[in-house]
């Protein structure tokens, strides 16, 4: 099958002569969750506003949905591609978190029955029901966040992307957002996360993009790629303390991945005899 | 870059401020001394060495382009419609004559934003902001005003990379900018909302962050930046002392006038060739864009 995206040998050059991107391929099909990872400045962003037209390849193609984004309108590859803004005060400004929501569909022009079927699948997938006359300025920050969420997903893009969605939240707003992913994930929207919430990757286990210095230099699953140190090294990246943790306890099984606490809880909980033996190893040298 | 401010290695960089904001004046002060436009002509050419002295002419033209706009509306509108025109010049498309008189208004007019505009173009391209409220706070400005001075300064650049990313937010939720033109007019409500807002944010923020400095404290203030009148300066401020004076002569005792309709009809014409330049360059822009140059 077709993948919903396709970036072939992409680069972008800013104007002021900055390349901030440099050949890079990517395939994303249906249903998948991408995280794309990398340091600051190593073309994370660049990379997805490619995704839905706000950037458009200086060489190289970008097709989502068969369409080339050269040669579409932003306002239109928007209904397929929804990018949510880290911070959301540059996407909400309406009085009312329902005025929020019905926006995006009505700058579609779609129908009414279409937009009410929409917005109320927003509604019920963000649990919004008792918010939708509060003034989304008089909200807390994970909340203002989730509302400029709902208001990208009142529009039912095929594709999400989310820009740091776990940046500047509470514990509880991490969780959250983690549980809004796999709810996006689950009613079969393809996901794309920009992050440096290791942790999060790591309870996803998802395909994970890492860029270092504009280029693509690793595209595989988290618990591979979090196994490669000297990778994760060149691109400056840490895996989640879990997996640090995992790595230096050598006696752990090599082949298993121990991407959150719970994998890593489970084996201590089933090898308690090996763990006793390395204890008296410990003691005896 | 967080300011209009492009930094080089200039005589004109070195200059004090102070002798920059005088020049300002003596030029703005020349500007309507004068009621010819080939005065106005002459002191636009005479600027011009200025300018390639800061070493920033390409900067300084393509700030200038935006003004051509205004230039070229103006001298054409005033030159053909204005009522203060008597004597016809010459004629386009059959019906529409450009007049003598309104010609020249329209053309010191158009000059004067043109020679006031290049005049502030090389002070604010040349003059550090710091430097610029340093140099008001030694005219005895109180210190909170010299900073509200240079904070508008600082806060534009600021604002143009927020509107930006506002632009970019907003096409994110299906809005159109590149739509008709009514629709754009109701557009500009969900680009300038957030924008709004955003910018009282950070006006909110930087007081406290202000604050927490120790901002309102009174007494003296010292600054990590010096400037200092030289030799030089005092040598520009004569300069130009002179030169007013001797404006003043021409303009009061001389009432000289070096206009010629030959020289109004060229300049009409070199306006619009180099808007039609500017025109030119600007579609070639958007058409190499769009075919993937």
């Amino acid at each position: 099958m077709e993948p919903f995206i396709k970036v072939t040998g992409v680069s972008h050059v800013y104007p002021n002569g900055v390349t901030a991107i440099q050949d890079v391929n990517l395939e994303i099909g249906e249903g998948e969750i991408v995280a794309v990872l990398g340091s600051n400045g190593s073309g994370k962003t660049t990379l997805v506003k490619h995704f839905n037209g706000l950037l458009k390849p200086t060489t190289g193609q970008v097709t989502v949905g068969n369409m080339n984004t050269k040669k579409e309108r932003i306002a239109k590859l928007s209904s397929l591609v929804g990018y949510v803004f880290q911070n959301p005060n540059h996407q909400t400004f309406l009085p009312t978190v329902r005025q929020e929501l019905y926006y995006g569909c009505k700058n579609l022009k779609i129908s009414e029955e279409e937009t009410e079927k929409r917005v109320k699948k927003a509604i019920e997938l963000f649990e919004l029901e008792n918010l939708l006359d509060a003034n989304p300025f008089d909200l807390n920050s994970s909340k203002r966040k989730e509302i400029g969420m709902a208001s990208i997903m009142a529009i039912s893009p095929k594709v999400v992307v989310l820009d740091e969605p776990t940046t500047g939240q509470d514990h509880k707003g991490c969780k959250r957002v983690l549980e809004l992913v796999k709810m996006f994930h689950e009613h079969g929207h393809i996901v794309v996360l920009v992050t440096h919430d290791m942790q999060l990757i790591g309870e996803l286990n998802c395909r994970v993009v890492i860029m270092n210095k504009s280029r693509k230099i690793a595209d595989d699953r988290a618990d591979v790629v979090f196994k490669n140190q000297e990778l994760l090294k060149t691109a400056d990246l840490q895996p989640p303390q879990v997996m640090e943790l995992a790595n230096q306890l050598t006696y752990l099984n090599r082949n298993e991945s121990y991407l959150t606490i719970d994998s890593i809880v489970k084996w201590f909980k089933h090898n308690k005899k090996g763990l006793e033996e390395e204890r008296k190893i410990g003691t005896g040298s | 870059m967080n300011s209009l401010y492009i930094a080089r290695e200039s005589m004109i960089h070195r200059l004090d401020p102070r002798t920059k904001i005088l020049f300002v004046l003596f030029i703005v002060i020349s500007s309507f001394l004068f009621k010819d436009p080939a005065m106005q002509l002459i002191l636009l050419i005479g600027m011009f060495p200025l300018v390639l002295l800061s070493k920033l002419v390409k900067q300084y033209l393509m700030s200038m382009q935006f003004l051509m706009l205004f230039v070229v509306l103006i001298m054409t509108i005033h030159g053909i419609y204005n009522p203060i025109g008597e004597t016809p010049v010459f004629e386009i498309f059959g019906g529409l004559t450009f007049k003598y008189e309104s010609l020249v208004y329209a053309s010191v007019m158009s000059f004067r934003i043109l020679v006031i505009g290049t005049a502030a173009v090389i002070f604010v391209m040349t003059t550090h902001p710091s430097d610029l409220a340093i140099a008001l706070m030694k005219w005895k400005v109180p210190h909170s005003i010299a900073f509200m001075f240079l904070s508008t300064f600082q806060i534009i650049p600021i604002i143009a990379r927020e509107a930006k990313i506002v632009m970019e937010a907003q096409q994110a939720r299906c809005l159109d900018v590149k739509a008709n033109i009514f629709e754009r007019v109701k557009h500009l409500v969900p680009l300038f909302a957030p924008l709004f807002i955003i910018t009282f944010v950070k006006v909110h923020q930087l007081s406290y962050v202000l604050e927490c400095r120790a901002f309102s404290r009174n007494g003296v203030k010292t600054s990590l930046r010096e400037t200092k009148i030289s030799s030089l300066d005092y040598m520009f401020i004569s300069g130009m002392l002179v030169l007013l004076l001797t404006e003043l002569y021409l303009s009061f005792a001389q009432q000289i006038s070096l206009t010629t309709s030959n020289l109004l009809v060229s300049s009409l014409f070199a306006v619009w060739a180099v808007f039609f330049i500017v025109i030119v360059k600007f579609v070639y822009k958007k058409v190499s864009v769009f075919i993937g140059g």
